[in-house]
């Protein structure tokens, strides 16, 4: 795995859970949802280290963070969801 | 120029504002729509505003909608609450505001309270109104004619104990008086950016307990495949490009009043509504006070309210006459046929501008006097 994320359905969430990964020492970038992973058109999602996104899918949820879908990336480029 | 015009907006802001709206002029791209450092970056200023707004109204960040008024979170909260034909409450001192969408939805308006400064008055007509049906209730907290302070918090009560929905106008408290979304339960509260917030015009705050209907319709960043607006706040109600320049500086306005602290403005702008108040009466005149009064008061001078403005601004004195686009709190204070002239004093408040504005007094004074 090289990459994983967490999308979004707007930026407002993926900002309020950018907040709360940095304040828990995480390190997350936000960026436009790849196509592939935009089932209904434009978003957001956070870009996090592979080990950090059960981690931070944790922290959203203490916070009620409204989050989409966890996906990993492979090396070969590969998106796959994480089910947790 | 003494301006104590702020009822109507605040002119005087404080620079940090001015180089927030500069910054972001020259920073800031479409916020929520794309990928590059000058969009993202917009996006964080909105979201700075939003948690900003959150920190000092108790309410969660995504249910604070950018609007671009007070009247513009209004028309929103309005329609979205009140179906036509529904009992609606309301106080003796709407602002147009309130009153023009209600009108708009052909509701049944019921007006309770109407004596100034008296909360017994208030509430008892209030909960007597509550008592005898009603579908949902829209008050002022602060009249922006008089600055009589509503008994808002006793009035949620009443609401929430007869389970009636409620919209709170606090276009003249927001940035000077207590607004607290989780304590009050409040279906909706809307409020100016560019007042007591000192943000620029053209800004504004809904706080939103309820899910709303969109009024506009169009791009959200968000959902793009769909034909319908998003579901979910803020975005269903932040169609089109948001005004980054003006919300950046509204973030600004935030972070200020939160240093400072609202009491201590509160304090400070009173205390030159009181002396002013206490200059009008030994000057002669008859201004309205009362012991619930912000930082606002009224007088009816003895000429023309808008030529006794005239004269007070060529003294370089700036106030505002007339109605106020208030004419219900004028008919409940008995001053629809004359219009006031009012002074509203504002976050710099400071006792050279009474010097100024008691100077400037004599000469609205009548010959015969």
């Amino acid at each position: 795995m090289k990459q994983s994320y967490i999308t979004f359905r707007s930026v407002t969430f993926a900002q309020k859970a950018e907040r709360i990964l940095k304040r828990a020492g995480m390190d997350c970038t936000m960026q436009r949802t790849p196509k592939e992973l935009s089932q209904r058109g434009c978003g957001y999602c956070l870009g996090l280290r592979p080990g950090q996104v059960i981690r931070a899918a944790e922290l959203l949820d203490a916070e009620k963070v409204d989050y989409g879908k966890l996906y990993a990336v492979s090396l070969e480029g590969k998106y796959e969801e994480i089910h947790v | 120029m003494i301006y104590l015009d702020n009822g109507a907006t605040s002119l005087h802001k404080p620079q940090a504002v001015h180089r927030a709206v500069a910054n972001a002029l020259q920073r800031c791209a479409n916020p929520g729509r794309g990928g590059h450092p000058a969009s993202l970056e917009a996006s964080r200023q909105v979201y700075a505003c939003r948690e900003e707004a959150s920190k000092l109204f108790r309410c969660p960040a995504e249910r604070i909608v950018m609007t671009t008024n007070c009247t513009h979170g209004l028309n929103i909260a309005i329609n979205s609450l009140i179906p036509p034909d529904s009992r609606v409450v309301i106080s003796g001192f709407e602002h147009n505001a309130v009153t023009r969408p209600l009108h708009a939805r052909q509701v049944k308006i019921r007006v309770a309270g109407r004596r100034l400064f008296d909360w017994a008055d208030t509430l008892e007509s209030f909960e007597q109104a509550l008592k005898s049906g009603a579908d949902a209730a829209v008050f002022t907290h602060v009249s922006n004619v008089f600055g009589y302070i509503l008994p808002v918090e006793q009035m949620a009560a009443l609401c929430r104990h007869y389970g009636v929905p409620f919209i709170l106008d606090a276009a003249q408290s927001a940035g000077v008086l207590p607004v607290n979304m989780e304590d009050l339960g409040a279906a909706y509260i809307a409020m100016p950016g560019h007042k007591g917030l000192l943000g620029p015009q053209g800004t504004g705050l809904l706080l939103c307990g309820r899910n709303p209907k969109p009024v506009l319709f169009g791009g959200t960043g968000s959902e793009s495949f769909s034909q319908s607006m998003p579901a979910y706040l803020p975005d269903q109600l932040e169609a089109g490009t948001l005004n980054v320049p003006g919300i950046a500086g509204l973030a600004a306005g935030l972070h200020y009043i939160q240093d400072r602290g609202t009491e201590n403005i509160f304090r400070q702008e009173h205390r030159a509504m009181a002396r002013a108040a206490a200059d009008l009466h030994a000057l002669g005149f008859r201004p309205f006070t009362g012991e619930h009064q912000a930082a606002t008061v009224s007088f009816v001078p003895e000429m023309d309210s808008e030529e006794a403005a005239q004269i007070l601004a060529k003294q370089g004195v700036a106030v505002r006459a007339g109605l106020h686009c208030a004419p219900l709190a004028h008919e409940s204070a008995g001053t629809l046929e004359t219009g006031t002239v009012r002074i509203s004093f504002g976050h710099d408040a400071n006792p050279s501008q009474n010097a100024h504005f008691r100077r400037a007094l004599t000469k609205i004074i009548p010959s015969g006097r």
